[in-house]
């Protein structure tokens, strides 16, 4: 993604974190949600660290604080309204007839009582509100579930 | 018998259905069980929804799981992405008791509970290591007479550094299994690099992430190959629709067609490419069709011929 776009410096980030900035800052917004994950930094950094699950690490904190991209906001609330962030449309249905399947995959898609329980769990989880469409609502961070902080994963990676 | 649970995941099913239905006839013709994981959701997303919320990542994804957990089998995939989700959450409940707590109190809303009794198998690797190469190729009657690219994708390797780092270093696993349906596994420039797709990229920044496939494509193009096959079908959109807009917006004629590894396998075991979606992809995969169409022909007047 660095060849491809200039602003987009992942080490930047990690330094911005570590001096004691929040890289998630309105500087780095958009640019901390252009990675891929395909952890091609994380296996060549010499020094071991962990960029990638620092940049896991910053965007949550951004999503928390309540800044998402709008084009993740429809992702995430395609996934609340259907339980898949790619959901079945008309063109899907009639190809999955053409080649001898159901016309609607054996997902949630076909279960309203799934579909359900997925909602649940999400509204059980604050998941909903997080990303809905007039967001003014800041998740608190879960101690046992976060990611760990950058000065950590730097911590860990030069033991 | 075995028998597995096919986790679909959201774009197999609901874009490129023709991966879900070549799944199913590959496995069915190996004679190992597969049956529909009924009610699964999206895993949900590696790239995206682990780093908006983790515990809610943890929670939608272990409810995935326990839907197999009634079954004998583990659960298997035929998308990355739904393998990196998977197999994290189930590695990370199964050591973290504390987490597993936490997201049981979820679960025991919607009366589930995630005991960590399951693997989570990727098809690509399940094949490689449970099944092995010698066995496919004994199911193989139309050896493909075919150049492949491999792409393995990110999120195939990734998860398998940990726990199976004698085929995740330097793989050659995924090429292995090219190559016992009689194609040949092409060398190109950049060959582990990632299609661009991954992380949400893709929805954030299209472009800079058709560029990025733009690269694959090309070193692909100069290595002479016919076909992309990929293990991923988000890779496989990357490479099919991404292409048709790379060619609309660069102004570039790309035409190498994308098959799932389970189409590649489909047409060596004499499925045919429309019965196995091939012909549904975004890109027109005519002369693909007619070159696999006429290899069988020939072979055939070769076998009547001896």
């Amino acid at each position: 993604m660095a060849e491809q776009e200039q602003a987009y410096k992942i080490r930047r980030f990690l330094q911005l974190e570590k001096i004691g900035q929040n890289s998630e800052g309105q500087m780095n917004i958009p640019f901390i949600f252009y990675c891929t994950t395909c952890y091609k930094c994380q296996d060549n950094c010499p020094q071991g660290v962990k960029i990638v699950d620092a940049v896991l690490a910053i965007r949550e904190a951004a999503v928390h604080h309540g800044t998402m991209l709008p084009s993740h906001k429809k992702v995430a609330q395609m996934l609340i309204a259907s339980g898949h962030a790619v959901p079945v449309n008309e063109e899907a249905k009639k190809r999955r007839l053409q080649l001898g399947l159901s016309e609607l995959p054996p997902t949630v898609a076909s279960s309203k009582d799934q579909l359900a329980e997925v909602k649940l769990l999400v509204h059980l989880s604050g998941f909903d509100k997080l990303v809905a469409e007039k967001n003014e609502y800041n998740l608190p961070m879960v101690k046992s579930t976060a990611f760990k902080t950058c000065d950590q994963v730097l911590a860990e990676g030069k033991a | 018998m075995s028998e597995l649970s096919l986790f679909l995941g959201c774009v197999a099913p609901n874009r490129y259905p023709g991966i879900e239905a070549a799944t199913k006839k590959v496995f069915s013709k190996l004679g190992i069980g597969l049956v529909d994981l009924e009610g699964a959701s999206c895993c949900p997303a590696p790239g995206v929804f682990k780093s908006f919320d983790k515990l809610t990542w943890l929670t939608l994804a272990s409810r995935n799981i326990t839907l197999s957990e009634s079954k004998k089998d583990d659960i298997l995939t035929v998308c990355n992405g739904c393998f990196s989700t998977l197999k994290d959450v189930n590695d990370i409940l199964k050591e973290d008791v504390n987490l597993k707590k936490d997201v049981n109190l979820k679960l025991a809303e919607v009366g589930r509970e995630f005991k960590g009794t399951q693997d989570v198998r990727h098809v690509i690797e399940y094949l490689y290591q449970d099944v092995g190469t010698d066995k496919i190729r004994d199911a193989i009657t139309k050896p493909l007479n075919l150049k492949v690219a491999v792409h393995y994708g990110c999120h195939l390797i990734q998860p398998l550094k940990e726990s199976h780092v004698e085929i995740a270093e330097n793989p050659t696993f995924f090429d292995e299994l090219v190559e016992a349906t009689g194609a040949t596994s092409v060398d190109y420039e950049d060959k582990i690099s990632c299609c661009g797709a991954g992380g949400g990229a893709r929805t954030a920044i299209l472009d800079s992430t058709l560029k990025m496939a733009e690269k694959k494509l090309q070193h692909m193009t100069e290595a002479g190959a016919d076909c992309v096959v990929n293990a991923c079908p988000f890779c496989h959109l990357q490479f099919d629709a991404g292409q048709a807009e790379i060619n609309q917006k660069f102004g570039k004629n790309y035409h190498l067609p994308a098959l799932h590894y389970m189409q590649l396998l489909g047409l060596a075991m004499g499925f045919s490419p429309e019965e196995l979606g091939i012909s549904l992809n975004a890109m027109d995969t005519t002369k693909f069709i007619e070159k696999v169409k006429m290899d069988t022909l020939k072979s055939k007047i070769c076998i009547t011929a001896n």
